[in-house]
C-alpha cells in the first residue's frame, strides 16, 4: 500500500515546512517515504510543490501517475494538479486550507501551526492511531497534530489510504546531506564555496557540522577564490573540497587543471542543474558529465563518481578523499538538484569511522615530484619536517622548480597521465539489478538509479524482462566493469536526464558499447517511475 | 642558509634581482625556520620569485596567489604565509581577491613587485600604468586611471600598508621583515623599474622622487592623503600602521580529527532549504 501526496502553493506559504515536518514525523514513526520538490527560483510567490510518497515498503523514487491526495495552498494548484487526482482521491482545497489556518489562529494564536495540523491530517489519512500521532509529535506540537486528526475525522478522511509502518531503525538524508556527511567521514576538514543552487545546501550542512568539529568552511568572494583556497588548504595538509554547480564549476576550471599539474589532492562536488548559462536554476538535469570529464586544460588523470542512492553517496564521497590522497588527483562527485533535494530513508548501515591522512616526514633531499616506479611521488606538507614542499603550475622538475627541459616535460606529462592505469584498477563496479538472462539492459548513472530500477521491476513483473546497470563511477570506465553481462547479446537502452545522451556517448568512446535506444528527459524535472515505465514499455513490447 | 644561485628568468638589470636578494635575506633573518615559511605566487616575471629564495612555495595561477595563501593560512595558522606577485597579477587578474583577502583579517603578507607594466607579455598596460603611456595594445596611450594599491588597501581596512623601492635595498629588506612580523594583513607595494618595457619609471626617475617617511602614519585619513602622493614626491616606508586592528581567530583543525561520537551527533542534521 502507498499514498502519494502533493502539497502545492506559493513560495513562502508553508508547503516546504509541511514537507519538512511530515518527513520528520514519518521518520519517527518508522514509515517508509520518499519526498522531493519542484520549486522556482524565487523566495516568495510563484508555484512550488512538494511530492511525498508514503509506503509500506522501501521507496526511492516518485511513483508518478495520479495523486492520492492533493493539498492546495493556492489557486494554481486546482488548474495544475487537480486533473491528476485519482478517482476517490482526497482534494484538500484552498478553502479547507483556509479553515485550517483560521483554526490555527483561533486555537493556538499561531498561523504557522497550520503546517503541523496538515501533518496531523495526513497521518490520520494513512491510518496512524491518535495515540501514535501524539507520540510522534515534535515536543510542543502535540495539540496541533491532534487538531489535524480532528479535522480528518470531521472531513471523513481517517484511514482513507492506510499505510503500515515497516521501516524499522533507519537514518534519513537528502542527497546533499549525504554528500556532506560522506565528506566529513572521508576526513574532509576544509571547504570553501560560493553559494549556488543546488550546491548551497552542501555548504550549509558542512558549515553546520563545522560548528562542533575540527572543520572549517570559508565563504569565498567567487568560485575561483573558493577552489584556490581549497587547493591551498590541501597543500597545507588538510583534506579539502569544493562544491558548486555548473556555472560555478566553469569558473573553477583553471584550478582543476592546476590540481592536475601540481598533483594536489582535491574533491569537487558538482551539483547539476539545467544549462546552458543560468538555465533553470532550481531544476534538475544530468548534462554536465562531459563538461566535468573534460574540465581543465591539458592532460591529467581524474575520477568521476555519480552516486544514485544516499548510502552510495556517503560511501563514494568518503572514498573520494582516500583516492584523491593516494593518487594526488582531482576526484569529482556528480550529483543534481533532484538528488540534492530528495529526502529518503537510508536502509543501509552507515559506518561512522572517520578517514585520516598519513603525515610523512622527510629531510632536505625531499622532492615533491620524485619520479617513482608507479608514478606516485611521496606526499608531505610544509612545516612538518626539514623538507621544503615546492609546487609549480609551470612544467617542473622533480623538486618542483620551473623547467622547459623537453625530456623532463615528457616524463612529467607521462607521470600525470599514467595514473589513469592505476585508477582503472580501482574502478567501482556498476550496481546490477534484475536477471542476468534479461534480453534488455537499461544503462543509467547518478540520480536516476532507483527510478530505473523500479521501472525495470514493473516491466519484468509484466513479462518484459529488463535488467539495470547503474554506474556510480562514470569515469574511468573499464571492460571489467561490464564483463559479467554478455552485453553483446543484449538490447542496450540508455536512460538519462539530458538531451544528448552523454553517458551513452561515453560508453561508446570508452567501452565501444553502442546503446540501441536512449530514453531522455530534459524539461527540468526528474523521471517518475510511471513515466519511464510507459516509455520503456512502448520501446520494449 | 642561502639558496645556491640559479639561472633566473629575468632580464639583466631587472628590479626583481634586488628584490630576490632582500627577500631571501629577510626570510632567512626572520625568527622562523624556513621550513615554516610558505610563499604563494601567481604568474608573471615577478611570480617566479619563490623558485629563487629557498622556502616552501605554491606557484599557482595568474591572479590566484591570494586565495591560495588564504587557504594555507586557514588550514595551518602555524605557517608564515607570504603572497608574492606582480602588479598585473595582484591588482588586475587577482583584483577581486586583493580586495576581499584584506577583509578576511588574516595574518598574511602581500608583496607586490610593481613595475607598472605587463613585462612577461611584452609591455602592455597594467592596472598601475600611468594615463597616456603608449604601448603595443594602447598605441594611442593608456586610457585608464591607474589603480592606487596603497589607498585601496587602506580603504579596505588593511592594518599595515607600505611602499618600498628596489633602489633602496636595506630599507626594503626592513620593510619586508616588518610586514611579515606584523600581526595582520600587511601590504608592501614595491616600486620596481622594468628595464625592458617601462622607459618612464626608471631607477633615475624614482631616485629623484622618493623620500622616506619618518614614522608610520596611524591616522587612516592622513595615511590616505599620503598614499595619494605621486609625481614629484613619492613617499616610501610604512604609510599606515594600525596596531589596534585585530586578526581573526582561526580554528585549529590540522591533525585534529572528528571522532565516531561526533559523527553520531552529525547524522541527524536537519534539512535546510536552498536558495
Amino acid at each position: 500500500m502507498e499514498m502519494n501526496i502533493v502539497i502545492a502553493g506559493e513560495a513562502g506559504q508553508g508547503a516546504f515546512s509541511v514537507e519538512l515536518e511530515l518527513t520528520e514525523t514519518l521518520s519517527r514513526l518508522n514509515t517508509h517515504f520518499f519526498a522531493t520538490k519542484h520549486y522556482m527560483s524565487r523566495v516568495r510567490g510563484g508555484h512550488n510543490y512538494h511530492m511525498i510518497r508514503i509506503a509500506d515498503h522501501p521507496v526511492h523514487a516518485l511513483r508518478g501517475g495520479k495523486w492520492d491526495m492533493i493539498v492546495a495552498l493556492d489557486g494554481e494548484t486546482e488548474r495544475l494538479h487537480k486533473p491528476n487526482l485519482r478517482e476517490g482521491g482526497i482534494y484538500l482545497s484552498q478553502e479547507m486550507a483556509k479553515e485550517i489556518g483560521d483554526a490555527a489562529k483561533e486555537a493556538f494564536g499561531n498561523i504557522a501551526a497550520s503546517n503541523a495540523i496538515l501533518v496531523g491530517i495526513v497521518l490520520a489519512v494513512i491510518g496512524v492511531s491518535p495515540e501514535k500521532v501524539a507520540e510522534a509529535a515534535e515536543p510542543g506540537k502535540e495539540e496541533y497534530l491532534k487538531k489535524g486528526v480532528e479535522f480528518a475525522a470531521q472531513w471523513k478522511l481517517t484511514g482513507a489510504f492506510p499505510v503500515s509502518a515497516t521501516a524499522g531503525e533507519h537514518r534519513k538524508f537528502d542527497g546533499n546531506q549525504a554528500l556532506a556527511l560522506g565528506a566529513i567521514l572521508g576526513g574532509c576538514q576544509f571547504m570553501a564555496g560560493y553559494p549556488m543552487t543546488p550546491a548551497t545546501s552542501i555548504m550549509d550542512y558542512f558549515s553546520k557540522a563545522a560548528a562542533g568539529l575540527p572543520i572549517h568552511f570559508e565563504q569565498a568572494e567567487d568560485e575561483i577564490a573558493a577552489i584556490n583556497m581549497v587547493l591551498g588548504a590541501s597543500y597545507a595538509g588538510v583534506r579539502s573540497m569544493a562544491a558548486t554547480s555548473g556555472g560555478g564549476f566553469a569558473l573553477m576550471q583553471e584550478a582543476v587543471s592546476l590540481a592536475g599539474m601540481t598533483e594536489t589532492p582535491v574533491v569537487i562536488a558538482v551539483s547539476q542543474r539545467p544549462g546552458p548559462a543560468t538555465g533553470l536554476p532550481t531544476r534538475t538535469e544530468q548534462a554536465d558529465l562531459h563538461f566535468v570529464l573534460n574540465a581543465g586544460h591539458g592532460e591529467f588523470s581524474r575520477i568521476i563518481f555519480a552516486p544514485g542512492a544516499t548510502g552510495e553517496m556517503i560511501a563514494l564521497t568518503r572514498k573520494s578523499f582516500e583516492l584523491a590522497d593516494r593518487y594526488q588527483i582531482p576526484v569529482f562527485i556528480l550529483t543534481d538538484q533532484y538528488f540534492a533535494d530528495s529526502v529518503q530513508i537510508c536502509e543501509e548501515e552507515i559506518p561512522l569511522d572517520v578517514g585520516s591522512r598519513e603525515y610523512r616526514e622527510f629531510d632536505r633531499t625531499y622532492k615533491r615530484y620524485q619520479l617513482t616506479d608507479d608514478g606516485i611521488s611521496p606526499l608531505t606538507f610544509p612545516g612538518l619536517s626539514e623538507a621544503l614542499v615546492k609546487l609549480d603550475s609551470d612544467e617542473h622538475d622533480e623538486e618542483g622548480k620551473i623547467t622547459e627541459d623537453q625530456g623532463l616535460r615528457i616524463r612529467m606529462a607521462d607521470k600525470r597521465r599514467n595514473k589513469i592505469t592505476l585508477l582503472r584498477k580501482e574502478a567501482v563496479s556498476p550496481t546490477f539489478y534484475g536477471d542476468l538472462d534479461a534480453s534488455s539492459f537499461l544503462f543509467c548513472w547518478g540520480s536516476t538509479k532507483h527510478i530505473v530500477k523500479e521501472a525495470a521491476e514493473r516491466l519484468s513483473s509484466e513479462g518484459i524482462p529488463a535488467a539495470v546497470l547503474h554506474f556510480g563511477q562514470v569515469y574511468p570506465l573499464t571492460p571489467e566493469m561490464v564483463a559479467p553481462y554478455r552485453l553483446e547479446e543484449k538490447r542496450l537502452i540508455g536512460v538519462e536526464n539530458n538531451a544528448g545522451g552523454q553517458f551513452a556517448r561515453l560508453l561508446k568512446s570508452e567501452l565501444g558499447l553502442a546503446v540501441d535506444h536512449s530514453v531522455l528527459k530534459y524539461d527540468g524535472d526528474c523521471f517518475t517511475v510511471e513515466e519511464l515505465y510507459q516509455a520503456l514499455k512502448g520501446l520494449l513490447s | 642558509m642561502m639558496e645556491t644561485k640559479v639561472d633566473t628568468a629575468w632580464c639583466p638589470g631587472c628590479g626583481n634581482f634586488a628584490i630576490r636578494d632582500v627577500l631571501e635575506k629577510a626570510l632567512h633573518e626572520l625568527p622562523v625556520p624556513v621550513s615554516k615559511i610558505v610563499l604563494t605566487s601567481g604568474i608573471g616575471q615577478a611570480a617566479k620569485m619563490p623558485h629563487y629564495v629557498g622556502v616552501n612555495y605554491f606557484n599557482g595561477l595568474h591572479g590566484r596567489s591570494l586565495p591560495l595563501a588564504v587557504g594555507i593560512k586557514l588550514a595551518r595558522p602555524d605557517l608564515t604565509v607570504v603572497a608574492y606577485s606582480g602588479d598585473g597579477c595582484m591588482y588586475g587578474e587577482g583584483g577581486n581577491h586583493f580586495i576581499h583577502t584584506i577583509g578576511r583579517r588574516l595574518d598574511l603578507t602581500i608583496l607586490v613587485s610593481d613595475n607598472r607594466v605587463y613585462a612577461l607579455t611584452k609591455g602592455q598596460s597594467s592596472p598601475t600604468t600611468d594615463p597616456d603611456v603608449k604601448n603595443p595594445l594602447s598605441p594611442e596611450g593608456n586610457r585608464n586611471i591607474p589603480l592606487n594599491p596603497l589607498a585601496l588597501a587602506i580603504t579596505m581596512g588593511a592594518p599595515f600598508v607600505a611602499r618600498g623601492f628596489t633602489g633602496e635595498k636595506e630599507h626594503l629588506k626592513e620593510l619586508i621583515k616588518q610586514a611579515i612580523l606584523f600581526k595582520g594583513t600587511a601590504l608592501v607595494d614595491i616600486l620596481q623599474p622594468c628595464v625592458s618595457f617601462n622607459k618612464i619609471n626608471t631607477y633615475q626617475w624614482y631616485k629623484e622622487r622618493v623620500f622616506h617617511l619618518e614614522n608610520p602614519l596611524t591616522d587612516r585619513y592622513e595615511a590616505l592623503k599620503t598614499a595619494e602622493l605621486w609625481g614629484e614626491k613619492i613617499p616610501i616606508g610604512v604609510i599606515y600602521r594600525n596596531e589596534s586592528a585585530e586578526c581573526r581567530q582561526i580554528k585549529e583543525i590540522f591533525r585534529k580529527q572528528a571522532t565516531q561520537e561526533d559523527m553520531e551527533c552529525q547524522v541527524d542534521m536537519k534539512c535546510v532549504m536552498m536558495r
